[in-house]
């Protein structure tokens, strides 16, 4: 029997219980390798094994949860030996129980965290798993579970490499807190969408708290999926002294009948489970029937912490994109990812529910940045994303790095895109755009771009994704050039929405393009379409009247009940930006003041106006280097600190942000006195201290190529070789990290990089910067720029 | 459940630079208000311990009962001289502190600062909130002082065993780097000496320390938290 006819044969599936306590009860000595027993003591574990198959267990989980190349390191035994010992054991339990049994590879998170907030990569998470994978499948395995995972991201790895590596059935399981999240945050209902969109067999919960604890995560993952549930508890909570579980087998099984409802399907126990617990459970279920739910999920999108169901008009930035942006492409070109987030950040700010991220431009590595794109977004925001690329390798790469389900933007009528396109959608479980157009362009009539939309849609149902999950874009054309075609664009949204039901999209501001007042247009425009049946407005949401025009429509629509959502954006709240208070009226208030007291704003405003009258460089030298040079002493001499000299700096930035801005759009180039590139050395993960040091380079006119932390040796060394820079500013916190350090500087010695290397952080000394041959030791972010200018001869 | 109500303020400020009298200005304790409450929202303290027997201490090294790995070094080892038992505890203010810090990173550099350091000082606290959580359950003893990984001659690569011999990546997500540092990166593991009769005080401190003539913390004028 395989795991297929399992699920269709028997009313339930029993898994098996705890491991560890039933280990140690038989010798494993605490700290040891659990999985080395598999080799050590193989009778020992075809013994637990067995004793749970008689309890009544269908699936036994091979003893291999840590059995990875990083876990397995300390006990010495390889991934392929510790699994195929493990899988052994569990056939022979099987052999002996004479049952019809499956086992079932079990893996665990690796034991360490991914970034942004560990250091492991996905393609290194997606490694480890793929050696236990193809050990797994060489030693004969019936299924792959992963379970107590905490983490999407590494569970996401961890499922491709699955799917990419074996055909085996997959089940999932997660491990969640009472705040209904895993640690790093993950919900239910994303964990949902992902997994069921990526293809496995179950998805459930395990480990972490007991039946009772659990019920209310399993009821609301009973919302979000059509798969079979799993269910696999701990004993209740253990006692922090005698680390007792608190819930006895029959109390266990009562418990766990209780989820029937919810449509569970798969039943097994965790942490201080026993045989006992699965008896129990396996009797109490014996009169009971499979409730097979099938709940109605809706079109929805998610990131790991938050989903959006397109239930109303929900507005995607449209912000992140280098078109027609002058200030955007040069940030692209520079690999300035701060300003893809600030645009991120602002357009979140401003009331974006979902952003779109496209970064093509000529003269950049599309698929490198979206990558790196994607992965900042998704590391400091919690919104779903759109990925926009007109190149399928682009694409398959934001799919695979994107944490959650994503829309994918887009595909069109023609069958060549059609083709590429939706097998990735059906891949990687996302939502698509499809815009009504095909070889033959964007025909006229609303009547055709119909009838392209329901022809995308039957391809996208037989390539098995879920009608929800199909969004059309039936294309705005400008008014300007065809006026006509405005009302056919709006006729054909409604006919999609009503006719086929889908959720519409549609980029609204190219409505008014070559026209005089173009916000007016847009706005009426968007608001027309709303009306039509428009769900997902592509705009920019910092143009208040185009937010304010979707808030507008749901109070009128009663979409927002009670106005709730349109009070709390425009009502009553005067006390926010209260003006800064200060002694200096506005109008007299010069630059060095506002860098000496942190107004940002000011500092902004001012060298705006500084603009019209005075030269720039005569602004950079002779207001900003002089004010930031006082407020440099002020900080040596112990009259101000680092917040206070880091405040001053970030105005000085904002005001250089204004000339720079200036510079860009004018077309001469910025001020740049030299490159200089950053990083924090590779192991290292606190970076504070490196992005002070930026910010101050950046205020007196350096370009900082900007490498970030936990930097490999390798990439330092290609960015000072690219950059041709003169300075290299290497950052270290812990004694720990000091190697890398060191490694790093004896990279770009041996391959005679012409340039000089400067170091910090909080332990280092002058003398340990000599002996491993550093140029400079800057004490400070202050010194840093004493350095910089003296190299670059100032 | 460990909760904390307010970050201590003037600890934050420490770490900032702030020393003696000086007091910030009104400008960064408006940020700081910000901060707090950022901070306050987010932080999910959690705590895992275990209590072990001390088996044996030769000054070089304490061995523990159930425990596959030994707690090596002269310090430690004096720390636990006279300790029955000793506690070894990890505490983190979880993943979503370092996402908050992450994003102040990108929008407001001086936030950043502040919010790192006020995270640093809650860190503390939530050591002080488990440590009180512990001597609720574990009762009649005398107790010494947190003793962390890293701290003097305690080697800092035994954070991997540390954090497996207690679970924590499971319990309570906390995890350690190749370079043994701890991730999420607000988060503390510590070890501290049980006695049924009362320790002699533990000294404290860089005169005590037996790498106060190397250390680097110490040559630029500035102090570890041994």
């Amino acid at each position: 029997m395989n795991f297929n006819e399992l699920l269709q044969n028997r009313e339930f599936v029993f898994l098996d219980g705890g491991m560890g306590t039933m280990l140690q009860a038989r010798g494993l000595k605490p700290g040891a390798s659990p999985e080395a027993m598999s080799i050590e003591a193989p009778d020992v574990l075809v013994g637990v094994h067995l004793e749970y198959l008689k309890a009544g267990a269908d699936i036994i989980y091979t003893n291999t949860f840590g059995a990875n190349r990083y876990k397995l390191t300390e006990c010495g035994y390889s991934v392929d030996e510790a699994i195929s010992a493990a899988v052994k054991n569990v056939r022979k339990a099987i052999e002996l129980s004479g049952k019809d049994a499956l086992a079932a590879l079990d893996i665990g998170p690796i034991g360490q965290l991914l970034e942004p907030t560990g250091s492991l990569t996905f393609d290194e998470a997606y490694d480890i798993f793929k050696e236990q994978i193809e050990a797994g499948v060489r030693a004969g395995v019936d299924l792959v579970v992963f379970e107590t995972m905490s983490d999407l991201y590494e569970l996401k790895a961890a499922v491709l490499a699955a799917k990419e590596n074996s055909e085996l059935p997959i089940i999932c399981t997660m491990t969640f807190e009472e705040n209904m999240r895993t640690f790093t945050g993950c919900s239910v209902p994303s964990m949902a969408l992902t997994l069921e969109g990526l293809g496995v067999q179950a998805v459930g919960v395990n480990c972490s708290l007991g039946p009772d604890e659990l019920y209310s995560v399993m009821e609301e993952l009973s919302r979000w999926t059509t798969l079979p549930l799993i269910f696999k508890p701990n004993a209740g909570l253990p006692d922090p002294v005698t680390n007792k579980y608190n819930v006895s087998p029959e109390e266990f099984a009562e418990s766990m009948v209780k989820t029937v409802p919810l449509g569970v399907k798969i039943f097994g126990g965790c942490c201080g489970t026993t045989p006992d617990y699965i008896r129990a459970t396996v009797n109490k279920l014996s009169h009971k029937q499979y409730t097979k739910q099938s709940p109605k999920i809706p079109a929805a999108v998610c990131s790991s912490s938050d989903t959006v169901v397109i239930d109303q008009p929900r507005i995607i930035g449209e912000r992140i994109n280098p078109t027609g942006k002058k200030l955007f492409k040069a940030a692209l070109l520079k690999g300035d990812i701060d300003y893809i987030l600030g645009q991120a950040i602002e357009q979140i700010h401003a009331g974006a529910d979902i952003l779109d991220v496209n970064v093509g431009l000529p003269g950049v590595d599309e698929k490198q940045m979206m990558v790196t794109a994607v992965k900042a977004i998704q590391g400091v925001t919690d919104v779903p994303l759109q990925l926009d690329s007109t190149i399928p390798e682009v694409m398959e790469a934001a799919l695979r790095y994107y944490n959650g389900k994503p829309i994918v933007n887009s595909v069109n009528g023609e069958e060549k895109s059609l083709s590429t396109v939706l097998p990735l959608v059906k891949k990687y479980g996302a939502a698509v755009v499809g815009l009504t157009l095909d070889e033959n362009g964007i025909p006229k009539t609303a009547d055709e771009r119909f009838a392209i939309a329901e022809r995308i849609l039957n391809r996208a149902l037989e390539y098995g994704i879920r009608r929800e999950d199909v969004f059309i874009d039936c294309l705005t054309l400008t008014a300007s050039a065809e006026q006509e075609g405005v009302m056919e664009t709006v006729r054909a949204l409604h006919r999609v929405k009503t006719e086929l039901g889908l959720k519409t999209v549609l980029g609204v501001s190219n409505i008014s393009f070559g026209l005089p007042n173009r916000e007016l247009v847009n706005c009426n425009f968007l608001a027309m379409a709303l009306s039509n049946g428009l769900d997902l407005p592509i705009i920019n949401p910092n143009v208040a009247s185009m937010t304010g025009a979707v808030r507008a429509y749901k109070l009128l629509t009663a979409i927002d009940k009670n106005s709730v959502e349109f009070i709390s954006a425009y009502g009553g709240d005067n006390s926010a930006p209260k003006p800064a208070q200060s002694a200096v009226k506005a109008s007299d208030m010069t630059l060095a003041y506002a860098i000496e007291n942190g107004l940002k704003a000011e500092g902004a405003r001012i060298t705006e106006e500084l603009l019209a009258t005075v030269d720039s460089m005569e602004i950079v030298n002779e207001q900003l280097i002089p004010a930031l040079d006082r407020a440099g002493e002020q900080f040596e001499k112990g009259k101000i600190f680092l917040p206070q000299l880091i405040l001053s700096a970030s105005v000085a930035q904002a005001a250089f942000e204004v000339i720079r801005r200036k510079m860009i759009e004018s077309n001469s180039s910025p001020v740049c006195k030299g490159k200089v590139v950053l990083a924090t050395v590779k192991g290292d993960i606190h970076d504070i201290g490196k992005n002070i040091v930026k910010v101050l380079l950046e205020n007196y006119g350096f370009e900082v190529i900007d490498l970030g932390k936990d930097v490999e040796y390798e990439a330092v060394l290609n960015a000072a070789v690219e950059h041709k820079v003169k300075l290299v500013g290497l950052s270290a916190l812990m004694t720990t990290t000091l190697k890398s350090m060191e490694e790093t500087i004896a990279l770009l010695r041996a391959n005679n990089v012409d340039c000089k290397i400067v170091v910090g952080g909080a332990v280092l000394t002058p003398d340990y910067a000599e002996k491993i041959g550093a140029d400079f030791y800057a004490k400070d972010a202050k010194e840093t720029v004493d350095i910089a200018k003296k190299v670059y001869g100032e | 459940m460990i909760k904390i109500e307010r970050i201590d303020r003037s600890e934050a400020f420490r770490y900032l630079g702030y020393k003696g009298n000086s007091v910030p200005d009104d400008k960064i304790n408006e940020l700081a208000d910000i901060c707090e409450k950022e901070l306050l929202s987010v932080i999910q303290p959690k705590l895992v311990y275990r209590v072990f027997h001390i088996l044996e201490n030769n000054g070089d090294s304490v061995r523990l009962t159930d425990c596959g790995f030994s707690l090596d070094g002269k310090d430690i080892s004096e720390h636990l001289a006279g300790c029955e038992k000793a506690v070894l505890m990890a505490c983190t203010l979880s993943a979503g502190t370092d996402r908050v810090i992450r994003k102040a990173e990108v929008t407001d550099m001086t936030k950043a600062f502040i919010m790192d350091a006020m995270a640093s000082a809650a860190t503390e606290q939530v050591c002080n909130a488990a440590e009180e959580e512990i001597f609720a359950n574990v009762t009649g003893y005398f107790r010494t002082w947190r003793f962390s990984p890293g701290y003097g001659d305690f080697p800092i690569d035994v954070q991997r065993d540390f954090l497996e011999i207690l679970n924590a990546p499971k319990q309570i997500g906390l995890c350690a780097n190749e370079s043994s540092l701890l991730t999420p990166r607000k988060s503390v593991t510590a070890v501290i000496g049980l006695s049924e009769t009362e320790i002699p005080r533990k000294k404290r401190g860089c005169g005590s320390c037996r790498m106060k003539d190397t250390c680097a913390f110490r040559r630029r004028g500035d102090r570890c938290e041994f």
